[in-house]
């Protein structure tokens, strides 16, 4: 059990009032809130040892260097990755994407090669594969889902033909909340010979994630999600991929030698890191790895189901509202929604009017919301800082809105 | 939560001014936001005089966009084709009559976002009108 009152105790933010009330904070799927340990990470190196990384020959670049290095292994260990070459940082869960669009795609995706995605991407996770296969010639397949937001599993065998060599496939929707069975996905793909790529931005943040156990072969996420800051993510891959494939961007650190004509390229993970990294980040980013592991990630999943249950038994209890994907039982802490045919816009704007922050939009899957017959819809997200009193607030406030609207319209 | 809402912008989408299509319009202009699903088609109607005679408008979508079309038909009256062309991003949130914040402003713009493009069409077409 999370002890709420002190994990929201860390987050300062979730302290203020947002026109006049309590801001409740019901957007985390987004981006997440912050707590002390990762903002004081954060300042203390900027406050008290701030060089750059990996090139200076005194002890503040020493120090920022262990820092940065050390949030690694942390993150390593996090997500279970047997070694540490294995985690290169990025600027978030889009740019691990691309980086293995491009590095891996471009030498190993030709034309009339398939690449095999599902309905519920994320845009990150499906428009780096529109860009190779308009380049390569290659063709995208989706793996349809069921009208309530589940993967159709039993069309994918048929879908993974030889031609099928590559698999990216979300673990946890955005929009719809499914979690899917990834390792199973994984065993039947790697059967066929293809290698799987998990986008993992929903799932990393809440849930125990072991690569290890999922045998997937590359796996992104983003730290600004899972109460790191911004501009930091991470690409893992398996080594011997990540050996054989060419550089992503090029530049400083990311070579061993530099002739006029050529260069040769650093050792793992640094070979994909061109550039000062983000390692303040990185940093914060560990202390983020690091704040988590102390709550445990199985107390957070089990708080985030207990809260997505009574959401949504609140919600659809509620005239006209009607709830997007699968039941409780088969999805993480994100609740979207339709109400009473108010554009989600407003709905979004009303409760932003009291003080409680959701989301409204595509939530970047536009091709999904087309397959659902929808423009728009409105989310809750919810992480461990969020308490039952707040999908209280988020129903008595949607009952406002609804008499409101009932008498004005 | 009435703030944003006021009682024009209500009433306007509850309500809407001029709904509907025209038999011979001069400018028809559409906008369609896919991030949010507003779409504003707009049909407008000179007079002899060049002015604005006769507008309509139809389309989907929030309540600023569709109160800030209604709106926008009742104010385009007797406007000459320069005026229309001169309309400013101000003073079409002036007429929803409530604080538009910048992440709606969008919103409350999309039928000057097709007005414009209308008017850019209406003048490859007719060179000389207005």
């Amino acid at each position: 059990m999370l002890d709420i009152k002190r994990v929201r105790a860390d987050f300062p933010a979730l302290s203020r009032t947002v026109h006049g009330h309590p801001l409740v904070f019901l957007d985390s799927a987004a981006s997440s809130q912050k707590p002390l340990p990762v903002l004081e990470a954060m300042e203390r190196v900027y406050r008290e040892c701030y060089a750059n990384v990996h090139r200076g020959i005194y002890a503040f670049s020493e120090e920022a260097t262990l820092a940065y290095e050390n949030a690694r292994d942390r993150v390593a260990s996090f997500i279970n990755a047997p070694v540490r070459e294995s985690i290169i940082f990025t600027r978030n869960t889009t740019e691990a994407i691309n980086l293995v669009a491009y590095a891996w795609g471009r030498t190993h995706i030709r034309s009339g090669d398939r690449i095999l995605l599902t309905e519920m991407e994320h845009h990150s996770n499906l428009v780096p594969w529109q860009l190779l296969a308009q380049e390569t010639g290659a063709q995208l397949v989706y793996l349809p889902i069921t009208d309530n937001g589940l993967l159709r599993m039993d069309l994918l065998d048929s879908l993974l033909d030889e031609r099928v060599k590559l698999v990216a496939v979300t673990m946890m929707s955005n929009v719809l909340g499914t979690v899917n069975p990834v390792k199973e996905i994984v065993r039947r793909a790697h059967a066929a010979g293809a290698v799987v790529l998990v986008d993992a931005a929903q799932a990393v943040p809440h849930m125990p994630v072991d690569v290890q156990d999922l045998d997937c072969d590359f796996l992104a996420f983003s730290g600004h999600k899972m109460c790191g800051p911004t501009g930091i993510g991470v690409l893992y891959g398996k080594e011997a991929l990540l050996e054989a494939m060419p550089p992503f961007l090029g530049g400083g650190d990311m070579i061993r030698k530099v002739e006029w004509e050529s260069a040769t390229w650093n050792r793992l993970p640094w070979k994909f890191e061109a550039g000062t990294p983000a390692f303040v980040e990185g940093i914060g980013l560990g202390a983020a790895v690091d704040y988590l592991t102390g709550i445990g990630m199985e107390a957070i999943a089990a708080h985030e189901r207990e809260l997505t249950a009574y959401a949504m038994e609140r919600l659809s209890a509620l005239p006209g509202l009607n709830i997007i994907g699968p039941p409780a039982h088969q999805r993480g802490g994100v609740v979207a929604f339709t109400f009473r045919g108010i554009h989600p816009h407003d709905v979004a704007h009303m409760l932003d009017m009291e003080g409680i922050a959701v989301r409204a939009g595509h939530h970047c899957a536009q091709p999904l919301h087309r397959r659902l017959g929808l423009t728009a819809t409105v989310r809750a997200s919810f992480y461990l800082y969020n308490t039952a009193e707040e999908v209280d607030a988020l129903a008595q406030a949607l009952e406002r809105i609804g008499a409101m609207m009932g008498q004005s319209l | 939560m009435n703030n944003l809402y006021s009682q024009t912008i209500l009433d306007h989408y509850a309500h809407p001014r001029n709904w509907g299509r025209l038999p011979s319009p001069d400018i028809v202009a559409d906008s369609d936001d896919p991030s949010c699903g507003d779409q504003v088609h707009l049909e407008i109607a000179l007079g002899p005089d060049g002015r604005v005679a006769q507008v309509a408008f139809e389309g989907e979508g929030c309540m600023i966009s569709m109160a800030s079309a209604s709106l926008f038909t009742e104010h385009l009256q007797g406007k000459r084709v320069e005026d229309l062309e001169a309309l400013t991003e101000e003073e079409v949130l002036g007429w929803l009559d409530a604080p538009i914040p910048p992440n709606r402003r969008a919103c409350a713009l999309s039928p000057l976002v097709a007005l414009r493009a209308g008017l850019k069409a209406y003048r490859r077409t007719a060179p000389t009108g207005g």
